[in-house]
């Protein structure tokens, strides 16, 4: 077991660092909305099926591999850019201030529509595109080989977390963000413009998703389902970090990804229920999660 | 059957009213029998007209139930046998239909899951139009399926159904299996991996986590462990069905460093693992089986001398397939339709099509022509031997077929432009079936390792 020490330390980081994107998105949409976003998942799996799209498109042109990279960035952005003020302008908004029961109901309406219309649009085959996988070849580290795009994987979730926390406390849109979040009331009453905010905000989650639906794409197909898969995970995630915490969402990725890859090396029979016996384990310690609380909220 | 029960009741249900007419006493005893009996047989031979005995006679339509998954991870697997489907039913009518009879599908999709699937079920079975269902893909809804197809008699064939759990009872009457199970498919990998590689000492395995996969484990270690007793199974690993991930299950099947490396995962999830295996070296480092890899070899590019196989003989490209003009046609055709040449569910889709077109032949001339009933045509299922695309499907007593196991490894050939299955074996589908009745694993537990050496040899199928 010893010589799997790396490898499965390795695993962890890299499981951690794709359930990571999709949970940090839903997190800090609930944070700033406070809205629990059900269609979250599917904007992951768009992000997904546009960053293949694009990556097949640069293939059957044979133009210059390498231009994937950028596609998969480049897809992100105009997910985001789509959906992030359509979805916030266009339901969202209607669900402030009602009961969550209602914003769950209006966004699981949501995430119905737009599984039906990846079936209609992308199909129910399969997609695949792993070029830039390929492109970045592989590393042998503790006797297993890795592809270089998992350690890759593992820096982007690196520099999300760094980013998202340099967004926050160093800029302005930032402490705009933080005020809302402080008080949202007395947000409004200084003339901050919380509708704006809230496009912002929830435009970014929309990108985080997405963002990460399309980092997966290279080392994992993108099929009708996987919206739903990364739903449950992220929900999980985001109650074992607490609601709206960023940090908590980096070290409940951990806490999932080490407890999933643990199951696979000890106990293969216990990886399907390993992410949701550790909420369990977190939760009943501590209900709000490991960096949630119930009067004070912040991101 | 269910006509004539209808009759039999309304006639028994009148003649009891012959009590009424006790009461008129204006009516003698004996005539009011005679009226009683005369209305009764009167109303139930209406009856009898009334219902699907009537079916009797041709109908427009000959329509047919199809199962397969349209939608989701599955859907890889289960598309290819709906285009058959489609390509062999239009054949079919080319030709003219079954008996003049064109044929008709209705598609019902098995992602929605056991409960959809069995709500369908019923529906189709309700309309007399439908008489005979191809159902299904899953081993799980084939098990959902199979009593209700003997509760409400509908000839069903199990087109997949590969659990040999599906007909182990012995005593079903309607529904037919034309292919073969997880006994025979599995116990061919253990026999050619031995014969290809007789030193092996570590085994890792790899299988999607459901029956299907759960089952195929248990027989391929069976068989294993008594064919080659020192055999060590270092790790068991079952994802989730349509995982999109499997780098922790390759970092884990790394560090167990395996002789072999065994799976049937299938649809995307074989796509998948596949997909990103390869580049980390897993093909390299062990022998890998993919037991349903001929699925993937137009799609990925698999290494040479990877040990796959079809599950039974639905190989188009085998000696015996490429001997049969219409199966070459079939295949052009498939490939001008679709853009890729059919995969082994699209073999036995088509298959197990022809198979209900031989029964209704069969009933038909056993029966006068007149148009079958649903029961006369599982009658003429039972103990049919038919000529398919690959082969011969032949039925048991117990409904279960025999059909032959091709096994090879993956050669590069000038003829295509994907790897082909070379080095084939081709073990005859009942040298690897217990006897009807018999417990399949019991059956592999008295193998000795001198089983394996009366049977033919790696690239033995030429």
């Amino acid at each position: 077991m010893l010589n799997a020490v790396i490898p499965l330390l390795l695993d962890s980081l890299a499981s951690a660092a794709l359930i990571f994107f999709a949970a940090v998105g839903l997190t800090l949409v609930f944070s700033v909305l406070r809205v629990l976003n059900v269609a979250h998942g599917s904007l992951y799996s768009i992000g997904g099926y546009v960053a293949a799209s694009i990556c097949l498109f640069i293939a059957s042109r044979q133009l210059n591999p390498y231009w994937s990279f950028l596609a998969l960035l480049f897809s992100a952005v105009c997910v985001a850019a789509i959906f992030g003020p359509l979805i916030e302008r266009g339901l969202v908004r209607w669900t402030y201030g009602k009961s969550e029961a209602v914003q769950i109901l209006i966004t699981f309406g949501l995430f119905l529509i737009l599984e039906d219309l990846q079936r209609v649009i992308f199909g129910v085959q399969s997609f695949y595109e792993d070029a830039p996988m390929r492109l970045l070849g592989t590393t042998a580290i503790g006797g297993v080989v890795y592809l270089n795009y998992q350690i890759l994987l593992i820096g982007m979730a690196l520099l999300v977390v760094i980013g998202l926390r340099l967004l926050i406390n160093h800029t302005r849109l930032g402490r705009l963000i933080t005020a809302v979040v402080t008080d949202r009331e007395m947000a409004q009453s200084i003339g901050i413009d919380t509708n704006r905010i809230f496009i912002l905000a929830f435009s970014l989650g929309v990108f985080l998703a997405a963002l990460g639906g399309a980092l997966a794409t290279p080392t994992s197909g993108i099929a009708p389902g996987l919206g739903a898969d990364t739903m449950v995970l992220a929900f999980a995630v985001a109650a074992i970090g607490g609601l709206g915490q960023i940090e908590g969402a980096a070290l409940a990725s951990l806490i999932v990804g080490l407890a999933r890859v643990l199951a696979i090396y000890l106990a293969p029979s216990l990886d399907a229920v390993a992410p949701y016996a550790a909420m369990l384990v977190v939760l009943l310690i501590r209900p709000y999660g490991l960096f949630g609380s119930v009067a004070a909220r912040r991101i | 059957m269910a006509s004539r029960g209808i009759s039999i009741v309304v006639a028994r249900c009148l003649s009891s009213l012959e009590w009424l007419f006790r009461l008129d006493r204006g009516v003698p005893q004996g005539k009011a029998r005679w009226m009683v009996d005369g209305l009764a047989g009167a109303l139930a031979l209406g009856v009898v007209a009334a219902t699907p005995a009537a079916a009797q006679e041709k109908p427009a339509a000959l329509g047919l139930g199809i199962f397969t998954f349209t939608s989701g991870p599955a859907a890889a697997y289960g598309m290819p046998g709906k285009n058959a489907a489609d390509l062999m039913i239009d054949e079919i009518n080319a030709k003219g239909g079954i008996g003049g009879v064109p044929l008709s599908a209705t598609y019902v999709d098995e992602a929605q899951g056991a409960q959809g699937v069995i709500a369908e079920y019923r529906r189709l079975a309700g309309n007399a139009k439908n008489q005979v269902m191809v159902a299904a893909l899953s081993s799980a809804n084939c098990l959902a399926l199979a009593p209700l197809a003997e509760q409400l008699e509908v000839p069903t064939v199990g087109w997949n159904c590969d659990t040999h759990q599906l007909l182990i009872d012995g005593k079903s009457k309607y529904v037919f299996r034309p292919n073969g199970n997880t006994v025979p498919e599995f116990v061919a990998y253990a026999i050619y991996l031995l014969d290809r590689k007789p030193d092996v000492k570590t085994v890792a395995i790899i299988n999607p986590d459901y029956a299907f996969g759960h089952d195929a484990a248990k027989i391929f270690i069976a068989a294993l462990k008594v064919l080659k007793p020192d055999v060590e199974i270092v790790a068991e690993l079952y994802p989730k069905l349509g995982s999109p991930n499997y780098q922790t299950e390759i970092s884990r099947l790394a560090t167990a460093r395996p002789d072999v490396v065994f799976s049937n995962l299938w649809g995307a999830d074989l796509e998948n693992f596949v997909r990103q295996a390869a580049p980390r070296g897993i093909f390299t480092s062990s022998q890998v089986i993919l037991a349903l890899g001929e699925t993937v070899l137009q799609r990925v590019p698999l290494p040479d001398g990877v040990i796959v196989g079809v599950l039974g003989d639905g190989w188009w490209m085998s000696p015996d397939a490429k001997a049969k003009p219409e199966t070459v046609k079939f295949a052009e055709a498939y490939k001008a339709r679709f853009g890729e040449y059919p995969v082994f569910p699209s073999i036995k889709m088509a298959n197990a099509l022809i198979y209900v077109k031989a029964a209704y032949d069969a009933a038909m001339q056993k029966n006068g022509s007149k148009w079958p009933t649903r029961a006369e045509l599982a009658d003429a299922m039972k103990g049919s031997k038919v000529e398919t695309l690959t082969g011969t499907a032949q039925t048991r007593a117990d409904n279960d077929g025999l059909v032959d196991q091709i096994v090879g490894v993956t050669v590069k050939t000038s003829a295509q432009q994907f790897p082909v299955i070379g080095d084939m074996v081709r073990y005859k589908g009942e040298s690897l079936m217990p006897q009807a009745g018999q417990d399949p694993l019991a059956w592999i537990a008295t193998l000795k390792p001198e089983f394996a050496k009366g049977l033919p040899k790696p690239g033995s199928y030429k």
